[in-house]
């Protein structure tokens, strides 16, 4: 089984950090193989970023996504630049206030993950929050992996904070998983209609 | 023939008595266990009365009245009628079982039928074998009233630091009862226990119509617990037989007292609606409290239904996948007693409650109510009663829960304000709670009420003791105030908020002036909230 993920937005957002964390995580946490190919250039510094991760459990030969099984995009231009390779099994997660418009012809998740981490104190843990969300969602990496991928990568001092944050996302992903199959079973409210 | 039975006979004055006459000139073979009461009309037997029967040791309560139609006053037979049956469902609820309860109706001439029915339910009564309720002896008779123990009052000074009281008022300026203009003043309380004056009639009255809402403990300079002196201030007036006036007849403390019988089994939650997803197994417990009792006795004079408040609770527990363990033989929390002075029942209540809860193996309690929060969460362990397990409000949940995301408030086009607890929002120092949840809701408008949060005026009374014509005008200012904020719904936390303001709102002469829609924040919150 080969998931081929791309994470995209501006750069600066931390899309390479997080791009290297999921990659971490399910190498040295899950045992798995992974690559990851990273965007140089003018992107990572300001534009449209993006990272491209594989995870396998056999050794990989192209590190480069040719069609993504995961995109997570964190900005309206890294949505525009990869929307168009989506497959209809495909997963996509967004930052909801980051990336307004989408025509996805798959799985569509949202949160606003830029502002959860405004209301923790720093919006540079928009990414980890991603990521807990993205861990919650896909499984593609386990928590514990990503978990303790994200306190080694993160600055000294800040480990609680990110836990936090991946936390904070994590849940929200579970109970958006929750929701969606409440709706799916007719359960939407508390009371029965 | 079990001489331990005992059934008390309410008999009216006018049909039956003549009936029962007949037995006695007859010498018929009336049974002993039957104790008499003649009385003028079966409709004055209040439901309050009928309770105290039971909590007073009767087996069995026969009352005995007029045919409908040949009734002196008119309205006796229904309602007589009414007030068993209130009270019958009330011991099906306590586990005491309505059957011990008899209304019938004879003639004068009807001796014969009298006897057969005595005969019948004393046969029956048998059968049932005695209550589980079990009463604690009265207190020793004091050599003399007047004389409060001295030591016990300098006690209580030393331990609540009375002395510290610089007599500057704030609590008085403070004091709802004392703004509606009840002649009351905490600091007066304050200076009689120092004087050695509490037996004078004035401070008793006071002592009895504190509100123990906490408002002057907050203003307090000087930091006097005022609530938790009040507390053991009525438990030494209890010692002493000194008794508050208790609201309701008493019903409630009867009700109350006889649940600190330790064969007591109630049987709750018999009637709950059958969408609601219960587990036996479940190491979480949903504890619902006293408000099925409360809406089967207000149900007589005001329209409120505070048991809602209990299945929405457990929707919202449902809609979390939270599938709680109830307890049939539930008991009440104690709160009511342990405020109004009766602290020997109050410990028997809390030793069997911890007894039982401590013995299911949960790790976590959810109430809804503020006051078992409260009593459960501090008072217990304060007073030595320790809990294994964790005792967590609703909103406490609710707020962790809806903080994960993913859920939703659908909007409703009404205009809100909210009416504090005063044991979660003073007492508990909780008062950002309920206002976090309040924060997500989508109302039209919010407006606070101009005393809110821990500024916040009481409902009007606390554990059923000393209501008076100063609770009522204390519940019109509240509604007022409500008004005034342009709110169409009221949102509530703790059901008695409900019944005392719905109480005032039945003012014939004020009716539109004080109408509101009531509603409980957690009947709001399960009637609003969605998944995304």
């Amino acid at each position: 089984m080969q998931k081929e993920i791309i994470v995209t937005g501006f750069g600066g957002q931390g899309i390479i950090l997080a791009g290297r964390i999921l990659g971490t995580a399910a190498s040295l946490g899950d045992n798995k193989e992974s690559t990851l190919v990273q965007a140089y250039g003018p992107e990572s510094r300001g534009g449209a970023c993006n990272a491209q991760v594989i995870i396998s459990d056999t050794p990989i030969h192209y590190p480069y996504v040719k069609i993504p099984h995961i995109l997570v995009a964190m900005s309206q231009a890294g949505y525009d630049k990869f929307s168009g390779l989506l497959q209809e099994d495909s997963i996509l997660l967004t930052d909801q206030d980051l990336v307004p418009t989408t025509n996805a012809p798959c799985a569509h998740y949202e949160i606003a993950a830029t502002r959860m981490a405004e209301s923790l104190g720093h919006k540079m843990m928009a990414n980890i929050i991603m990521i807990g969300f993205f861990t919650a969602i896909t499984e593609a990496v386990s928590k514990n992996a990503a978990l303790e991928t994200v306190n080694r990568s993160v600055p000294k001092g800040t480990e609680e904070k990110n836990q936090k944050a991946f936390n904070k996302g994590f849940d929200y992903g579970l109970s958006t998983l929750k929701g969606k199959e409440k709706r799916a079973a007719g359960m939407t409210g508390a009371i029965a209609q | 023939m079990n001489k331990q039975t005992k059934i008390i006979l309410f008999l009216c004055n006018w049909g039956p008595h003549a009936a029962y006459l007949s037995l006695q000139d007859e010498k018929q073979n009336i049974p002993e266990a039957v104790h008499m009461v003649r009385i003028p009309c079966t409709g004055r037997v209040d439901r309050a009365l009928l309770l105290r029967a039971f909590a007073k040791g009767a087996d069995g309560v026969a009352m005995i009245g007029c045919s409908p139609g040949t009734c002196r006053y008119g309205s006796g037979t229904p309602t007589a009628i009414r007030n068993t049956q209130d009270t019958g469902t009330i011991l099906d609820l306590m586990g005491i079982g309505q059957e011990r309860l008899r209304f019938a109706t004879f003639l004068p001439e009807q001796s014969e039928e009298l006897l057969e029915f005595l005969q019948t339910f004393l046969h029956d009564i048998q059968k049932l074998g005695p209550t589980a309720i079990t009463t604690l002896p009265d207190n020793p008779l004091p050599a003399n009233p007047l004389n409060l123990p001295r030591e016990e009052v300098s006690a209580l000074v030393n331990t609540y630091d009375i002395h510290a009281c610089q007599d500057c008022g704030k609590c008085s300026s403070a004091c709802p009862l004392a703004l509606v203009g009840k002649p009351f003043s905490a600091r007066g309380i304050a200076t009689a226990v120092i004087n050695n004056e509490l037996y004078k009639t004035n401070v008793q009255e006071n002592v009895w119509s504190c509100l123990t809402c906490g408002l002057c403990y907050e203003r307090c300079p000087s930091a006097v617990n005022f609530p938790a002196f009040i507390k053991e201030l009525r438990y030494l007036y209890q010692k002493n037989t000194i008794q508050g006036n208790e609201a309701h007849g008493g019903f409630l403390h009867s009700l109350m007292r006889s649940m600190a019988s330790p064969d007591l089994t109630p049987n709750r939650y018999q009637n709950i609606p059958e969408k609601l997803k219960i587990d036996p197994d479940s190491n979480i417990l949903f504890y619902g409290g006293c408000a099925p009792y409360f809406d089967i006795f207000f149900s007589k004079h005001i329209d409120v239904n505070t048991e809602k408040i209990l299945f929405d609770s457990i929707r919202l527990l449902n809609f979390f996948d939270v599938h709680p363990r109830l307890l049939g033989d539930e008991r009440c929390c104690g709160h009511d007693l342990l405020w109004s002075g009766e602290q020997r029942h109050f410990k028997e209540v809390a030793r069997l409650n911890v007894e039982r809860l401590n013995s299911l193996g949960i790790e976590t309690m959810i109430t809804t109510c503020p006051e078992c929060y409260m009593t459960f969460k501090t008072t217990y362990p304060d007073m030595g009663f320790q809990l294994n397990f964790e005792v967590v409000h609703l909103y406490d949940f609710l707020e962790k829960e809806i903080d994960r995301g993913a859920v939703e408030f659908t909007s409703f086009d009404k205009a809100v304000t909210f009416q504090d607890s005063c044991r979660l929002c003073r007492l508990e120092d909780r008062q950002e709670l309920p206002r976090q949840l309040l924060a997500r809701l989508q109302p039209n408008t919010f407006t606070e009420m101009r005393e809110s949060g821990k500024g916040s005026m009481c409902c009007g009374n606390t554990a059923w003791t000393g209501c008076d014509s100063y609770s009522k005008a204390m519940q019109v200012k509240r509604l007022q105030q409500a008004k005034e904020t342009g709110a169409e719904l009221l949102i509530t936390s703790c059901p008695k908020c409900q019944i005392h303001l719905q109480c005032a709102m039945q003012d014939p002469f004020r009716e539109e002036e004080l109408q509101i829609e009531m509603l409980d924040l957690t009947s709001v919150i399960a009637q609003t909230i969605t998944w995304k």
